[in-house]
């Protein structure tokens, strides 16, 4: 094993004003060259963990520190901040907000500028960060021309630059489309792998973690709960449960198997060998001729209805092209594409929070062009990207209250349908607080809250998963079958295609503006080539399935969760 | 996208002026500044206000925000005007010469308030006088600013002298002021999307909407430079001026030629203000005096 080159000793901390510990006891070695993982549901401790190695907790923050860290010899309590950015690389879960010069070239040279590198120096190194992050020729552009996945192989390069001993990483892919995410992935294995750079990745991604880090350590509740390799930790499924965690989908599918009595010496982490260990096993299940993916008989007349529609803003940057398409009652449609295929800017011509430049767009048969967006918001929930956005009052309750009243509902009613919604979206015991002051997952539910609280007939969610542990997520998710049982009609945009399985239906492909496919939710993923052509990766279940297909020829089944997947394996197979 | 970043109002194309250093962009604009103050005939104050426009489209300012000054000052330019057409104050009387002024129209006696009230001619004069010269104040600013890149533009003030982070700060300020502006628009639409109806409100209504707005925009805004203040410290910012640069300032034969005309347009208009009287009150003579 090599030297550690970061300490944690005993490490324990309050953050100003808290009684409940963020970080308790730490003991935790990071040792040179590895790819550190380090996960845990919402409020585990990770970011308060990362912000420790450079100071900024507790010098930035304040609060009660306790214990020691000692980052590349130096404690951290005792060093400013400025002084031990030389040794850490922060990079951090927002792309946006930390670029902060007005170029590429410059971005990189801000921390070498206020670390007194020379000129020439830095010259000689902005190419060499540029070029390992997979940037160069981007000198001169404006950070904000940059897509969301080069922004952040940006700010990676910027921690770079000063070619720090840890380039620690608070969840950098969570607000990324898949292909940014993949980006970043693979630059950072480049960089700890070729460059021997030590890296510490907080995250969700899984499937993304088991394949590329050494090492995972499993923070709850402040507590360092269990660490090993990706192999170690991914296989002890009950614990990640109990953590309100998941596994990679290959790890889940072939725990299912086990529990079919199928003998599995060791659940696979990879998709990979979880491939070579299917081909191993006896399988036998239907093909696609058998599979069921008509379109649900339980569905109305059009509600929303899109015909012809192109939208070019201002500037002239085409955004939709000649878009038609009708969503009928009681749907459940999810909208995928990577970023910028124009699904939010779709989605907003519902609202009329965009004008078509050409073609028209209906709501049940009327106009959008013709009614106001206030009117619209009676039938249509929004809720969008960035919860902070949408957070303008003083208090949970008058978050949710805010559109009742502007609907004129009598106070008794006013109180009802707060309660109810807050219930719903369980926030109750948070009534009174500050919206701002909720962690970042309740405060997207607080969104939903005060728009359900409408009891609007369409409800669009838009990367509601965004930001969210995996019990966040669901339970967004949840929430959005139980309306939809009720006959609502939901849109979701998602990234995560892994979580929709359960509650879409169909599903509309959108790439550079326009339709690359609209299909039953089956047909659609496993449209393998085509999903790739707008840069999605299939669920894994989905790619597992797809190695079942007979080998003297037909069609795979169009499986896309781990039940389905785990239903092929025969019971007593296995070494 | 970021809007801390893209919102700063950098011109789109190159001009002389986007080659030009902020220090003698700056010197421009105290120049152009102190013969604006010094002027008090409104054609010569309107023909500068008209010329800086002209300069400031030439150099690549985008008219909406041109037009957008103009229609702002409009609200100063009718408050001036109804103040000081119709009560005019001693100063105009001793720019016209005479303690009679001309009156344009009177309001009728019997009427409230205004009744008997004069619009004196000189009081209207010198309130254009007075909108010609704020808007050539305004106006020039962003020829020297909006041309100049952030990197620049830090770089120049450092070397005029400023302490590096006031210059960040100065920097930085200019990038937020747009932001405002849109965490403003971003709250509205969320408000409108929770079925506020502001089309159908009026002015007082509109007005209390648009104040409880105050509250989220700056709590939002302190959360975001919270942000930035841990990113920035992240990056070894400490605020200290001794630090180095990627880029030099880039002080050249154009800018001694702006300082030059800048130095010419001023000390030519002192010469002529007080030699020849150019840009001075010119009061009309009325018949008899």
């Amino acid at each position: 094993m090599t030297k550690p080159i970061a300490h944690f000793d005993n490490v324990s901390y309050l953050y100003p004003g808290a009684k409940v510990p963020a970080l308790k006891n730490i003991n935790l070695e990071i040792h040179q060259g590895e790819f550190l993982g380090l996960i845990g549901p919402t409020g585990a401790g990770k970011s308060t963990l990362c912000q420790t190695l450079n100071g900024s907790v507790p010098q930035f923050y304040g609060g009660r520190f306790f214990g020691q860290v000692i980052m590349a010899g130096l404690d951290t309590v005792e060093h400013p901040i400025s002084e031990l950015a030389r040794h850490v690389g922060l990079v951090f879960e927002d792309p946006e907000m930390q670029l902060v010069a007005p170029s590429v070239e410059n971005e990189i040279a801000f921390a070498l500028e206020n670390l007194r590198v020379p000129r020439a120096e830095i010259r000689a190194r902005i190419p060499q960060v540029l070029a390992a992050v997979r940037l160069s020729g981007t000198e001169k552009r404006h950070p904000q021309e940059l897509s969301g996945g080069q922004k952040q192989r940006l700010a990676i390069a910027a921690a770079l630059a000063m070619r720090p001993a840890l380039l620690v990483l608070d969840e950098p892919t969570s607000q990324l489309d898949p292909l940014g995410a993949a980006e970043v992935f693979a630059t950072l294995r480049q960089l700890n792998r070729e460059l021997g750079i030590t890296i510490l990745l907080t995250g969700h991604d899984a499937e993304e973690l088991a394949a590329h880090a050494d090492r995972i350590v499993l923070l709850a509740g402040g507590e360092l709960v269990a660490q090993g390799t990706p192999q170690e930790i991914y296989s002890r499924v009950e614990l990640l449960a109990a953590q309100q965690l998941r596994p990679p989908q290959v790890t889940r599918t072939f725990q299912l198997v086990r529990q079919r009595g199928v003998v599995i010496p060791q659940l696979p982490t990879r998709l990979a060998a979880g491939k070579r260990l299917l081909h191993a096993l006896p399988t036998s299940c239907p093909t696609a001729k058998n599979e069921h993916v008509a379109a649900p008989d339980h569905l109305g007349p059009a509600l929303l209805a899109i015909k012809n529609l192109t939208q070019r803003y201002a500037n002239g940057t085409p955004a939709l092209h000649n878009i038609s398409l009708e969503i009928r009652a009681g749907e459940y449609v999810l909208l995928v594409g990577q970023n910028g295929a124009g699904k939010s800017t779709l989605v907003k011509h519902f609202l009329n929070l965009l004008t078509p430049t050409a073609g028209t767009v209906t709501v049940d048969g009327l106009d959008t062009r013709q009614l106001e967006t206030s009117e619209l918001a009676q039938r249509i929930g929004y809720v969008g990207q960035n919860p902070d956005d949408q957070l303008f009052t003083a208090s949970v309750e008058d978050e949710v209250a805010f559109a009742l009243q502007n609907l004129g509902y009598a106070e008794a009613e006013i109180e009802r349908r707060v309660t109810v919604s807050l219930r719903q979206l369980g926030l109750v015991a948070q009534r009174t607080a500050h919206p701002l002051s909720l962690p970042r997952g309740d405060r997207a539910r607080l969104v939903s809250a005060a728009m359900l609280a409408m009891e609007p007939e369409i409800i669009i969610l838009d990367e509601p998963t965004t930001g969210q542990d995996y019990r966040g997520a669901k339970y967004i998710l949840e929430l959005s079958r139980e309306l939809h049982q009720r006959g609502k009609t939901i849109i979701v945009i998602t990234h995560h295609l892994y979580l929709m399985p359960e509650y879409a239906e169909r599903v509309i492909v959108l790439g550079k503006g326009t339709i690359l496919l609209d299909a039953p939710l089956r047909r659609a993923y496993h449209a393998k080539e085509l999903l790739r052509r707008t840069y999605l990766t299939p669920p894994q279940a989905v790619l597992l399935a797809q190695e079942l297909a007979p080998p003297a020829g037909g069609s795979a089944p169009l499986h896309v969760t781990p039940e389905e997947v785990a239903a092929c394996f025969l019971p007593g197979g296995g070494r | 996208m970021s809007h801390f970043q893209s919102s700063y109002q950098r011109v789109a194309r190159d001009s002389c002026f986007t080659r030009l250093d902020i220090r003698s962009k700056l010197f421009m604009i105290c120049a152009v500044t102190a013969v604006a103050l010094l002027w008090q005939n409104l054609a010569a104050s309107g023909s500068l206000t008209l010329g800086i426009i002209l300069v400031a489209l030439w150099a690549g300012i985008d008219w909406h925000y041109i037009r957008s000054v103009l229609l702002l000052s409009t609200i100063f330019g009718v408050t001036l005007l109804f103040f000081h057409g119709f009560f005019p104050h001693v100063g105009i009387h001793q720019l016209a010469g005479r303690t009679t002024l001309t009156p344009l129209f009177t309001f009728p006696a019997h009427w409230r308030l205004l009744g008997g009230q004069s619009l004196y001619r000189e009081g209207l004069l010198y309130g254009l006088s007075v909108l010609a010269k704020t808007l050539s104040v305004v106006l020039i600013i962003p020829v020297g600013i909006f041309t100049t890149e952030l990197d620049n533009l830090i770089i120049g003030l450092v070397r005029a002298g400023l302490p590096y982070k006031i210059a960040f700060i100065f920097s930085s300020t200019l990038r937020f002021f747009p932001l405002l502006l849109t965490r403003i628009q971003t709250i509205t639409e969320a408000q409108r999307l929770r079925g506020l109806a502001l089309e159908k409100m009026g002015v007082v209504q509109k007005t209390h909407s648009y104040a409880k707005i105050a509250v989220p925009l700056i709590l939002g805004v302190l959360l975001k430079s919270q942000m930035l203040e841990l990113t920035l410290q992240a990056r070894a910012f400490s605020g200290s001026s001794e630090r180095t640069q990627l880029h030099d300032s880039r002080w050249g034969p154009g800018d001694y030629l702006l300082c030059a005309c800048s130095t010419l347009f001023w000390g030519g208009a002192l010469i002529a203000y007080f030699g020849w009287g150019i840009g001075k009150w010119r009061a009309k003579k009325r018949e008899g005096e």
